[in-house]
């Protein structure tokens, strides 16, 4: 590909991502003033945020490190709350999957919620990579900024996790979704999801995104089976 | 210890996003497979969402009044009639935030 064609790609990913960008930027001030308050050091509130780069999991495991959890429990937990990835990578198996090792394992490392969210919308024909790498790296730099924002600001925003900022996260998937449900099947993927979800937060399953993510698939999917409408 | 518990979790996240990207990973999607993941995003997203909109500071909240719920609908709205995401997501978020300002003004 010329390579004036991939950076326009690169910049429209960046571009499309720039609104999901923004909308995380409250997690990342809170995980950054969070692991300082946690007694990390800068290097290691930011190190977080580099190599793990998953909020759930990181503010979590934060919260543990200072609750005086050992090693093992941290890492169970990490591995439950970011399980939703197993079924992003399969979900975009049939395009990523094809690609060359190094395009691989960086778009693996920068799948997200938010990049699954703006580029699963994409089949085979439409998927561009350079669009990918734009949308996923923009949302490294972003997540990475507002963490160092975070150690630097943290303790001078007093109650961030109480400002409402988080429904910035709520408003722009709610608006990435909504489009979408165009069926009857999609409909009650939704309402299924949407119930268990709230349900299983309520319990506290640590699991509790990814079994009701699935359940309101399974939903769907039967309705779509059993009715064989789009 | 911190930055061996960093590495690993690193670690771990990646091998949860990069394994089913592996195509040495003998596995082949069946049509009923492919038609299941498409259901991926609306019910992933949807169950990132549920929690943030009912559960604010992990109390539960069915309150109609519920300013959550109500930028939600309006997100909802905004985006079927406008077709504008970002748009529709400023715009909600402005009114969520004028509406619990004034939710915690008056007694």
């Amino acid at each position: 590909m010329p390579a004036s064609i991939a950076r326009t790609a690169c910049i429209k990913g960046s571009i499309a991502c720039l609104p999901l960008s923004l909308a995380v930027a409250p997690w990342g001030l809170l995980a950054g003033s969070m692991a300082i308050e946690a007694k990390l050091t800068p290097l290691q509130s930011q190190g977080l945020s580099a190599i793990v780069f998953a909020g759930a999991a990181q503010l979590v495991a934060i919260g543990m490190l200072k609750g005086g959890a050992n090693l093992f429990s941290i890492l169970l937990t990490t591995l439950l709350l970011t399980s939703q990835h197993l079924l992003y990578g399969l979900s975009m198996r049939p395009v990523l999957s094809e690609l060359p090792t190094r395009w691989r394992l960086t778009l693996g490392f920068l799948l997200t919620d938010e990049f699954f969210a703006l580029v699963s919308q994409h089949d085979r024909q439409q998927f561009n990579r350079w669009y990918a790498f734009g949308v996923g790296f923009t949302f490294y730099l972003a997540w990475n900024l507002f963490t160092l924002a975070g150690i630097i600001l943290g303790q001078s925003i007093p109650h961030l996790d109480q400002l409402g900022l988080d429904f910035s996260i709520a408003a722009t998937f709610v608006a990435l979704i909504a489009p979408t449900v165009r069926s009857v099947p999609t409909l009650v993927c939704v309402a299924v999801a949407l119930f268990c979800s709230v349900l299983f937060s309520y319990w506290h399953w640590e699991t509790a995104l990814v079994a009701a993510g699935l359940l309101g698939m399974a939903a769907g999917f039967i309705c779509q089976k059993s009715f064989g409408a789009r | 210890m911190v930055f061996i518990l960093i590495l690993a979790m690193g670690l771990l996240v990646f091998l949860n996003r990069y394994a089913f990207l592996e195509p040495r990973l003998p596995l082949r999607l069946s049509s009923n497979a492919r038609q299941f993941l498409g259901f991926a995003v609306p019910g992933m997203l949807t169950a990132i969402c549920g929690p943030i909109v009912f559960l604010p500071g992990q109390q539960l909240n069915l309150d109609p009044a519920n300013p959550y719920l109500l930028g939600s609908l309006l997100a909802v709205v905004l985006v079927l009639w406008t077709r504008n995401t970002l748009l529709s997501m400023l715009l909600s978020m402005g009114l969520f935030f004028i509406y619990r300002g004034w939710l915690s003004g008056s007694p």
